[in-house]
């Protein structure tokens, strides 16, 4: 079936792929040259930061590029070049030998379809079974992707899956046709850390049983790391290096993909000491900008040499199946992006600056059967039930959860975006008005807010001066003249030149629109900023960036943090303390290092050992959490937990609300767990 | 100085653009930061005729720019150009068309060619003067309502409701058979009707945008809600604003046309395309000629402001001009 001269498990070869886009807004070029292998029972992984062509690649291996575009360079599909493959014969090999999963499972399938037939069409369509056997075979395949009561799961619209489910139901789809290459793209973006970890162990599975090669593209280094055998990292529409995934994590040969690696936040080591990450300065070579002869890399890279600009490095042989587009592979080394420094948050023992008691948020009301009267039938959503916490001055507190854990709501009632229904909250030992609206100058001045997507937190009609300059006047004071001074010198801080003041948002990448947020955040005097996931919609080299500013920012003024995400190994970077949040409900809360180390509450364990790692070797805890974020519109009447908890004692947890234990090194620390913190402390070590 | 600019482009401009160029303008002129605000008048003004130049590259755009540029110059110049003088009786009654009168004469012998020339101007400026207003009401009402939301929302809109589900026309004619008939009247007529569909419109666009985070911020700043809706959400409207502007305008001219046909437009002798296919009705068999110069006139309108928005908002999705394939 391969032709002479051909590795017998080589599937697919990419050759100098390269694809330019036509679009209103000029040409790009989001491919430029990406040359890769994949091999039978193997997963590639195909890592880069946004923009660099990787979901582009995978496409043009589909055929499914949108819009005018112009392919060039060689494909070869079991040693054949698909160019001269005709029409029907392509169609053929797409259809069923090539199989994709998509970023959004939800997209994927249709709304009004029973999820069965469904899969049941694609059977019938490929591969003509006939419907008794299609039926068969389904209930095979949700078998094989791990989904719970394969039988009757068929039977259910999309809408009634959780995220997760979805996603299996699409990698079962995927999988109909016993496909020889499935193509991955970002399947588990989307989804929670603890159903990501499901996925991906399910992706790791499959990689034995099936005999197909899968090129899995993702942003995330320690997704990849997880499932990878071999990776190859794209920059600038270019495959810059490729090695098997041990040996790039461990020796990367690219001032990139070192770098990549350097932004990463790591767990800390055994003695507990943690190296402060480092960003990439500079921006990625725009797609938009023509191909040159130089390295696409150099004006960011600490190697850079005049070779680098005058002449376009080739792909390296670096050793061992390892290749590097540098000429000055062999200096890459550890350190090359600054020093590795001890990272040790500021822990100053300060009195408490935001004291929250009881703070409630219900979203809706009860709703009757018709209108205002009748029995009560729809209950409101319990977004937050009762959370306390401390916010002290100069520190930071992070809050992790899932989504639908409450994290927003928090920063929004703090905010007074949204009125809280009940709880006490206190500034300085001033009471907070539910509403921003209400609140003195003085209040509103002290507590500042960075939102998650920064394109939307800037207004796209009005130059970046905006905000900080009405900011400085509505809070500060000043006058017109002073506060564009002013703004100046604040984006100067946040590492912008000023002469940005005068754009528009939209002339900004997304890195420089969150640092304009920053700025508009430092304005004022805040003496508390809410980051409400404030770095994950980044990329990870800027994200180191952002998180620097934050923290100098911190050192200089004093001001604290609550940091919000849903990344946990950010979050253990950043935070003096950390909430972990579940269902609206505090699981666990106090000093970062005693949260999360042994005893520690079984969700917390559970994020923990589902959060992926940049590091091949990292030993993959067991922890998995079955099922989905319950609907907050039940009153629980025993642990919130309870439903999801892979220690769940008994019916106690059914039935009595969790104590909250003090954890064993310090009082601050607690525990809502029946479980008594020495028996944790023994089950986790 | 932002007005010179305006005022230097010669050919003049489709109004309803007019409208909302002018309305950028006077947006940013209170910034006060003259050179931003100048540099931001001329890209404003940029970006309109580059909208035309977008539109003339879909076969859409490039009947129907032609079509609305030769209603505008009709519109402003028809009495000079016009061979005859509306109201002059020229010939003989209803003579059929010929090289003297290029689309025949009526039933008192005046030239329609002429007629329908010197009606243009006061039809345009009728629909474009109530589109504009029925936008300006819709979108104060509209966006006002959106972001208080909650019960006020509720009311309003409910209000609102009511106004629509009276036919537009009969509500018309219920308005100015009270007030009286004339150009002001009108005017307000069609603005008042068109007040509850663009508000719907301008609520929905106002309800999105309303959580966006840079509303949050600004409600975090303490700014006062006008500001927020005027100066944050309405810069964020104007593509929306733009596409309700034309089809509003449209709807107008119909309108507009429509009251004339019933007698309530602009009263005679001064010529009206409606009340002219009204008033040809009688002889419609024995001259159909009188009907067609002034529907010939109303269709075009319609459907070259209808094809000048299809165009623009098609061209936005072409390749940029100039690039190899």
């Amino acid at each position: 079936m391969t032709e002479a001269g051909q590795d017998t498990n080589s599937l697919v070869q990419v050759k100098q792929l390269a694809v330019t886009f036509y679009t209103p807004t000029g040409t790009v070029r989001a491919v430029r040259d990406a040359s890769f292998e994949i091999m039978r029972s193997e997963v590639l992984g195909l890592v880069g930061e946004s923009g660099c062509g990787k979901s582009t690649v995978a496409f043009a291996i589909m055929g499914y590029l949108p819009g005018m575009h112009q392919v060039e360079g060689d494909i070869y599909y079991e040693g054949k070049d698909i160019n001269d493959l005709s029409a029907s014969e392509l169609r053929k090999l797409r259809g069923n030998r090539i199989a994709m999963v998509y970023q959004d499972p939800a997209t994927c399938l249709n709304p009004s379809m029973r999820v069965g037939p469904q899969v049941e069409e694609t059977l019938k369509m490929n591969l003509g079974l006939d419907p008794a056997r299609a039926h068969e075979r389904t209930v095979e395949l949700f078998e094989s992707v791990g989904l719970a009561d394969p039988e009757n799961i068929g039977k259910r619209y999309p809408h009634q899956l959780s995220g997760g489910m979805q996603q299996r139901i699409v990698i079962a789809m995927a999988l109909a046709c016993d496909p020889d290459l499935l193509i991955m793209d970002e399947p588990t973006t989307g989804l929670d850390v603890t159903t990501e970890a499901t996925i991906l162990d399910l992706v790791v599975d499959l990689k034995k049983r099936v005999r197909a090669g899968i090129l899995f593209v993702s942003h995330n280094l320690g997704v990849i790391a997880r499932v990878a055998d071999r990776v190859a990292v794209m920059y600038a529409g270019q495959v810059i290096e490729q090695a098997p995934a041990r040996e790039l994590f461990r020796n990367p040969r690219h001032p990139y993909t070192a770098g990549l690696l350097s932004c990463v936040p790591q767990p800390p080591s055994a003695e507990g000491t943690v190296t402060k990450l480092t960003g990439i300065p500079g921006v990625v070579y725009e797609a938009s900008k023509v191909d040159i002869d130089a390295c696409l890399f150099a004006p960011r890279c600490p190697l850079a040499a005049d070779r680098c600009t005058a002449q376009a490095p080739g792909m390296e042989d670096a050793g061992d199946r390892h290749e590097s587009r540098c000429f000055f592979w062999r200096d890459v080394r550890k350190g090359l992006w600054g020093k590795e420094v001890p990272w040790e948050p500021v822990s100053r023992d300060t009195e408490s600056l935001l004291c929250a008691r009881g703070l409630r948020k219900f979203y809706g009301r009860w709703q009757r059967k018709y209108l205002f009267f009748g029995p009560r039938v729809r209950p409101p959503v319990r977004a937050l039930v009762d959370v306390d916490f401390d916010v002290r001055s100069g520190r930071t507190l992070g809050v992790v959860g899932e989504s639908g854990s409450g994290k927003t709501t928090i920063a929004r009632t703090v905010a007074g975006l949204i009125p809280r229904n009940r709880g006490e909250l206190r500034l300085h030992g001033e009471e907070l008005a539910p509403e921003v609206e209400d609140r003195s100058r003085k209040h509103r001045d002290a507590l500042r807010m960075v939102f998650q997507n920064p394109t939307a937190s800037l207004n796209p009609q009005l130059p970046v001066s905006h905000a900080i300059v009405r900011s400085l006047r509505k809070l500060v004071g000043l006058g017109r003249a002073e506060s564009r001074k002013r703004a100046a010198e604040l984006l100067q801080a946040v590492g912008l030149d000023p002469g940005y003041l005068g754009r528009l948002p939209g002339e900004l990448s997304g890195g420089e629109q969150q640092r304009v947020a920053l700025a508009n955040a430092f304005a004022g005097n805040a003496d508390l900023i809410l980051a409400d996931e404030a770095v994950s919609s980044l990329d990870v080299s800027v994200q180191a960036q952002v998180l620097d500013l934050l923290d100098k920012h911190q050192k200089e003024q004093g001001t604290s943090y609550i940091f919000i995400s849903h990344d946990l190994g950010v979050v253990r970077y950043v935070s003096d303390d950390i909430l972990v949040l579940y269902a609206g409900h505090v699981a666990e809360s106090g000093p970062a290092g005693s949260v999360l180390k042994p005893p520690m509450h079984p969700y917390t364990e559970a994020l923990l050992s589902a959060a992926p790692v940049p590091d091949p070797d990292a030993r993959p805890s067991s922890i998995r959490l079955p099922g989905a974020v319950p609907t907050l519109r039940e009153r629980f009447q025993g642990c919130f937990f309870a439903g999801r908890c892979p220690r769940k004692i008994g019916a106690i947890c059914d039935r009595t609300p969790p104590p909250g234990h003090t954890g064993s090194d310090s009082d601050d620390h607690v525990i809502y767990c029946h479980i008594p913190v020495d028996e944790l402390l023994r089950l986790q070590e | 100085m932002a007005n010179q600019d305006r005022l230097e482009l010669g050919p003049p401009q489709p109004a309803d653009s007019g409208v909302m160029a002018s309305q950028a303008v006077t947006g940013t002129a209170r910034t006060g930061l003259l050179r931003t605000t100048n540099a931001r008048a001329t890209a404003a003004l940029g970006s309109l005729l580059g909208q035309f130049r977008l539109a003339l590259r879909t076969p859409a755009g490039r009947i129907g720019l032609p079509l609305v540029l030769l209603h505008l110059i009709i519109a402003l110049a028809g009495p000079w150009l016009a061979p005859y003088a509306p109201t002059a009786f020229v010939g003989s009654q209803l003579e059929p068309p010929s090289w003297q009168f290029l689309m025949g004469t009526d039933q008192f012998g005046r030239d329609i060619l002429s007629r329908v020339m010197s009606g243009a101007g006061s039809i345009i400026a009728v629909s474009v003067a109530g589109a504009a207003l029925g936008i300006a009401l819709g979108t104060l009402v509209g966006m006002a309502s959106g972001y208080k939301g909650g019960r006020t929302d509720e009311v309003v809109m409910r209000v609102m409701d009511g106004l629509m589900s009276f036919p537009s026309l009969l509500m018309a004619l219920l308005v100015l058979t009270s007030l009286g008939a004339n150009a002001a009247n009108i005017v307000l007529t069609i603005g008042v009707v068109f007040t509850a569909p663009v508000s719907r419109v301008m609520r929905s666009i106002t309800l999105s945008l309303k959580t966006q985070e840079f509303v949050q911020s600004a409600r975090m700043r303490g700014e006062p809600v006008p500001y927020i809706i005027f100066r944050e959400i309405l810069p964020n409207t104007l593509p929306v604003l733009a596409v309700e502007g034309s089809v509003r305008l449209s709807y107008a001219i119909l309108l507009a046309s429509s009251l004339g046909f019933l007698g309530l437009g602009v009263q005679p002798p001064s010529p009206d395309w409606g009340l002219m296919i009204s008033e040809s009705r009688r002889f419609i068999v024995v001259a159909p000629w009188v009907a067609l110069a002034p529907a010939v006139a109303v269709a075009t309108l319609i459907v070259g402001v209808n094809l000048l928005t299809d165009g623009i908002r098609q061209a936005r999705t072409l390749p940029r001009e100039g690039t190899q394939v």
